[in-house]
């Protein structure tokens, strides 16, 4: 089985794309889904440090998505990265056992703390 | 200040007659509030007084009629009273002479011893007669017992001698004779033995027929007297004598029995005449009996009283007016105030949808801007770290700053977006007691530095009576704070700020946050609320502080309203209820 850093899930292809490489570029190894579905096969051919998962995706609602990477993998640590999300989507995705819930646009160096840590941690 | 009639006018003038807010003008449902008044005054006017004018005119003219028949009534009868009297007057007379002359016969009357008893008999009997003469069919005088000595002269072109000749009996005019007395003469016809006539004449004082007359006048405006056939007074009349003594007024038509009419004298007057034509059985006479009132003094008690009804009738309609006025200015206010109260009821519901579905587009228009956003970033974010992480670029620092004055656009971008998404988004609120006083003293004290710096004072007066509200801490927190940065704004260097406090009603609570800044015009306050709209230079601000302050209050279930000066200052005020409900109304 294959090992990545990262799982990018983002209906917004030049977007998935283009954070894929700007984490490429700093050493990380991505790999991008499109949609909900494919994602979760993803899941079943490789491993992921980190699954970071956008909440409007064409197929599948995020907290849904959320749900099964839990029932498949309860330890991988989920990110949300939503434009929109509601007060009332954090709640849900935190109680769903997402790792952390942030907005777009992205501060990279947030997301690389939180990476840090979660290395430092499970190192 | 001494108030001035305008002042009073201003007072009492009703509110509806004043120009409103035009603002407000397409939400009323009556427009004209001043014809509406008009029309109501004119209406109840036109109800309340009609009825009673026509009813007054037909009571005046129904009363004038009767009074006007009775007054002809009574004249007629008095008339037909003075008739009977005169023609009694006369007619006993006549009988005595007709009685003397039968019972006497010629040869007894001529002797004047006799007949200077007779007089003094008759004399006794009725009184008022002055001689007595017998004449003989020529004319004659053949015997005479009275004060003067008429003895032979002829009188046989007098009048009365000639109709005395065609029938039995006569009496004459009233006439002043050869003695310049006013007298009349009655005569009655007999037949001597030899087949020969002769007349039995006798003179009469007037005095006791005037009298007689007299006694049938009633009234200051009354008038009764003879008159001939050709119009000469025969008794005196107190107000139609003419030259030559002839009467001022009309003869009235002839007529067997007595009769009245209406007429007018020579000044135009309206008088009212009772006449007689009167006939003895035993003789006819020329005198027609008139008695003359005048129709003014007749109708005197009427017209007084008519006085009193109009007078009566002019405090009423006076009185009548007012109260309309007064009644309808009251009802039309009391509209006016429903009708303003619905207008800016409507015209806050109409802003509030309007504010509401600017907020749907608003955050929209954040809703798409935000993936593209996104993606700007991340491109610019991927070039930047070309620029650093490959070492490309390393060197070139201006092409850095230029990504970095994207991504910070960027970022301001994002800024608004989330704003914009919070002000249309319904957050979950988390309902806890707060002590309004201490949360605003924190507010305050961020600024403390500022306040001292800029020499502003800042008044905060929260009774202790205020109870802990229960509500959102972190949004109550928000529009206290926002509010109190958008004074600070307002103001300049040594102006104050005041916050103060009170219990608007059991449940409610309420918040003023006043500056004596630059304050808001007139065009301006309608639109604070609004998204985007700012009267800040370009870049200093996104017009977003007070719709989401906007926003938050109504989250809390409170209300917000603003009032404002040019020049004087600002007051906010911000109604919350003590006990918030969790459930929030969408």
């Amino acid at each position: 089985m294959k090992h990545y850093d990262l799982l990018i899930v983002d209906d917004e292809q030049r977007y998935a794309d283009m954070l894929a490489r700007r984490l490429g570029l700093r050493n990380l190894t991505c790999q991008v889904c499109y949609d909900g579905r494919s994602a979760i096969e993803c899941l079943a051919e490789a491993a992921f440090a980190v699954i970071i998962l956008d909440l409007q995706l064409p197929d599948l609602y995020g907290t849904e998505v959320l749900a099964q990477i839990k029932q498949r993998r309860p330890d991988n640590v989920v990110i949300i990265l939503t434009g929109h999300g509601t007060e009332k989507d954090k709640q849900a995705c935190l109680a769903a056992g997402a790792h952390a819930f942030m907005n777009k646009p992205l501060d990279i160096d947030r997301l690389l703390t939180i990476m840090n840590r979660l290395k430092t941690r499970s190192a | 200040m001494i108030p001035t009639a305008k002042d009073f006018l201003g007072a009492i003038w009703p509110p509806f007659r004043h120009k409103d807010d035009a603002l407000l003008t397409p939400y009323y449902t009556f427009h004209d509030y001043r014809q509406i008044w008009g029309m109501g005054i004119f209406i109840l006017m036109a109800a309340a007084l009609l009825p009673l004018l026509v009813m007054t005119l037909i009571y005046y003219q129904l009363t004038e009629q009767s009074i006007d028949r009775e007054a002809i009534l009574r004249t007629e009868r008095v008339a037909s009273n003075a008739r009977r009297a005169v023609t009694y007057f006369l007619e006993e007379r006549l009988a005595a002479l007709t009685f003397t002359v039968n019972e006497m016969g010629y040869d007894r009357l001529t002797d004047p011893g006799r007949l200077k008893e007779v007089l003094s008999n008759l004399k006794l009997g009725f009184g008022g007669l002055t001689d007595l003469s017998v004449i003989a069919d020529d004319g004659t005088q053949v015997a005479y017992a009275g004060p003067f000595n008429l003895e032979g002269k002829n009188y046989s072109t007098q009048p009365w001698f000639m109709e005395c000749k065609q029938s039995s009996a006569c009496v004459s005019e009233i006439y002043l004779g050869y003695r310049d007395v006013p007298h009349m003469v009655v005569a009655v016809k007999s037949l001597r033995a030899d087949g020969r006539f002769f007349i039995l004449r006798a003179t009469l004082e007037t005095e006791r027929l005037i009298q007689t007359l007299d006694s049938y006048r009633t009234g200051e405006h009354a008038d009764i007297f003879l008159v001939n056939h050709a119009g000469v007074l025969q008794t005196p009349s107190k107000y139609y004598t003419g030259p030559d003594q002839r009467l001022t007024l009309a003869l009235p038509p002839y007529s067997e029995r007595t009769q009245s009419l209406v007429a007018s004298d020579a000044a135009k007057r309206a008088v009212v005449i009772g006449y007689a034509y009167i006939d003895t059985k035993i003789a006819a006479t020329s005198f027609i009996l008139m008695v003359v009132k005048e129709r003014a003094g007749m109708m005197k008690v009427w017209l007084d009283l008519r006085h009193q009804i109009n007078w009566f009738l002019a405090v009423s309609a006076v009185i009548i007016t007012v109260v309309i006025i007064l009644t309808s200015t009251f009802m039309v206010n009391k509209i006016f105030h429903a009708d303003r109260e619905k207008a800016k009821t409507m015209m806050l519901a109409e802003s509030n949808a309007q504010l509401a579905s600017i907020g749907q587009l608003a955050a929209g228009v954040a809703h798409e801007i935000n993936n593209p956003l996104a993606l700007i970033n991340e491109t610019a974010g991927y070039i930047k770290d070309l620029f650093l992480i490959e070492d490309r670029y390393k060197d070139d620092t201006e092409m850095v700053e230029h990504i970095d004055s994207i991504i910070e656009a960027v970022e301001r971008c994002g800024t608004i977006t989330r704003q914009l998404l919070g002000f249309a988004r319904h957050f979950d609120v988390q309902v806890q007691p707060i002590n309004l006083k201490r949360m605003v003293d924190d507010v305050v004290n961020f600024h403390k530095k500022e306040a001292e710096y800029r020499n502003i004072s800042i008044h905060v007066d929260i009774p202790e009576s205020i109870p802990l509200i229960e509500t959102d801490r972190g949004k109550l927190q928000q529009i206290i704070l926002n509010l109190v940065n958008n004074a600070f704004q307002a103001i300049s260097n040594g102006c104050f700020l005041d916050i103060r406090a009170k219990m608007d009603d059991a449940q409610h609570v309420c918040l003023f946050i006043r500056d004596n800044g630059c304050g808001i015009s007139k065009d301006h306050l309608n639109k604070i609320f609004e998204p985007f709209f700012t009267t800040k230079k370009e870049g200093k601000g996104t017009g977003l502080g007070l719709s989401i302050t906007y926003g938050l209050v109504k989250k809390l279930s409170g209300n917000i309203t603003v009032e404002s000066q040019t020049g004087e200052g600002t007051t906010f005020m911000v109604r919350l209820p003590i006990r918030m409900e969790k459930e929030i109304p969408s």
